[in-house]
């Protein structure tokens, strides 16, 4: 598996629009800006529908009404988040590939998707109970919380990906580079 | 209640108040006058714990970087959702004054957390960040953000807003997603500059 990706990573790495993303001081700035800037647009709304769910947030406006009004504009940010996301992986292949970093924000993205398909089931079934209360009830505040818990390791992560500390070299061995995926032999790092 | 004439001039005048004595920081002579006398005190954050802290331990500037990007997308979010609904764009059968005051609220905390962690990551790179023009843009572009919602947004929200001129909040709207725009783009580009 680490061996397709790295394989994967390297045949992206030798396109030409890779390398030119790259070394392309403005637009690769523009991309990364991009992303980060798009937090703003989608987990801006999100995060107010999860503090309304745990009544931090608006607790006088209907809990579904705004969760179905703030959702265009978040899925629009999510959208962007993941179109220049995929710019910012397709500029720098080999090195993201094997970032434990980008591996674990992975995963929690895969999480977060669960949870919030989850979190719109319940909220669908029950939400005729409680819409107006200041505090939805258990089982979604629990959504909600780990909505938050998740979304605010997947920023940790993102931003750790800018460092350095476990990237993959030579030398690498043992359990981060294991879970880095790091490769015998490989010559790009 | 009306909008009085009286409070919205005194609000305007102010604002061009600040906005000519910022002109005038900018090109005349006060800007290169109190640069040099800044450097001091850049050089003493460092010094300080935040700036020990941030400079030593790189995990930890990048974990408070990480919250500020947080606190970022939690006012982006109030701003977005408070000025969407004042250009008849998002939560329109929201009650308006209910959005501006609850929004309000987790604007402050927002602000209050960017605040605090700006401090932290700039103690830690204040002799880097003091040679950079765009730093000073967004201190510039911060300095406008907070008395723009604080002074002249936030108290022209406190009427209903069918009282107000709909040309006037659709302005209002624009110029405070703008400005919160800036604020954050200019920060993003500290990270590219230098």
């Amino acid at each position: 598996m680490n061996e397709f990706v790295y394989n994967l990573a390297i045949w992206l790495d030798d396109t030409q629009w890779s390398t030119m993303l790259h070394e392309s001081y403005y637009m690769y700035n523009w991309v990364e800006s991009t992303h980060v800037l798009t937090l703003m647009l989608s987990l801006g709304m999100l995060f107010l529908i999860d503090l309304r769910m745990l009544g931090y947030a608006l607790p006088e406006v209907s809990a579904s009404k705004l969760a179905a009004r703030l959702n265009v504009p978040m899925l629009v940010g999510f959208a962007l988040m993941f179109i220049t996301g995929i710019l910012l992986f397709y500029a720098v292949p080999v090195r993201t590939a094997q970032s434990l970093w980008f591996r674990i924000k992975m995963l929690l993205l895969v999480a977060c998707a669960i949870n919030a398909l989850m979190f719109h089931r319940r909220m669908n079934q029950s939400v005729g109970s409680w819409d107006l209360e200041p505090r939805a009830p258990g089982s979604l505040r629990w959504g909600a919380m780990l909505s938050l818990v998740f979304w605010s390791f997947i920023v940790i992560c993102g931003r750790f990906i800018a460092y350095d500390w476990f990237d993959c070299s030579p030398s690498s061995s043992g359990f981060i580079a294991d879970l880095s995926g790091c490769i015998d032999g490989q010559t790009r790092f | 209640m009306p909008v009085s004439f009286f409070s919205t001039w005194t609000r305007t005048l102010m604002a061009a108040a600040v906005i000519a004595l910022a002109v005038w920081g900018l090109y005349g002579n006060m800007a290169s006058a109190v640069y040099p006398f800044l450097l001091g005190f850049f050089e003493w954050m460092e010094t300080t714990w935040f700036g020990v802290i941030g400079k030593t331990w790189g995990a930890a500037f990048a974990f408070v970087e990480a919250i500020h990007l947080l606190g970022l997308a939690v006012l982006g979010g109030c701003v977005i959702a408070s000025d969407g609904r004042l250009l008849g764009l998002l939560l329109t059968d929201v009650d308006a004054s209910t959005l501006f005051d609850r929004t309000h609220r987790v604007f402050v905390w927002a602000l209050s957390v960017l605040i605090f962690t700006g401090v932290f990551m700039a103690c830690g790179v204040a002799t880097k960040i003091y040679y950079l023009p765009v730093y000073w843009f967004k201190m510039l572009a911060l300095i406008a953000g907070i008395l723009f919602h604080f002074f002249i947004r936030r108290p022209l929200l406190q009427h209903e807003l069918d009282e107000l001129n709909p040309v006037v909040t659709k302005l209002v709207a624009v110029a405070s997603i703008l400005v919160w725009l800036m604020v954050a783009a200019t920060g993003r580009w500290i990270g590219f500059s230098g």
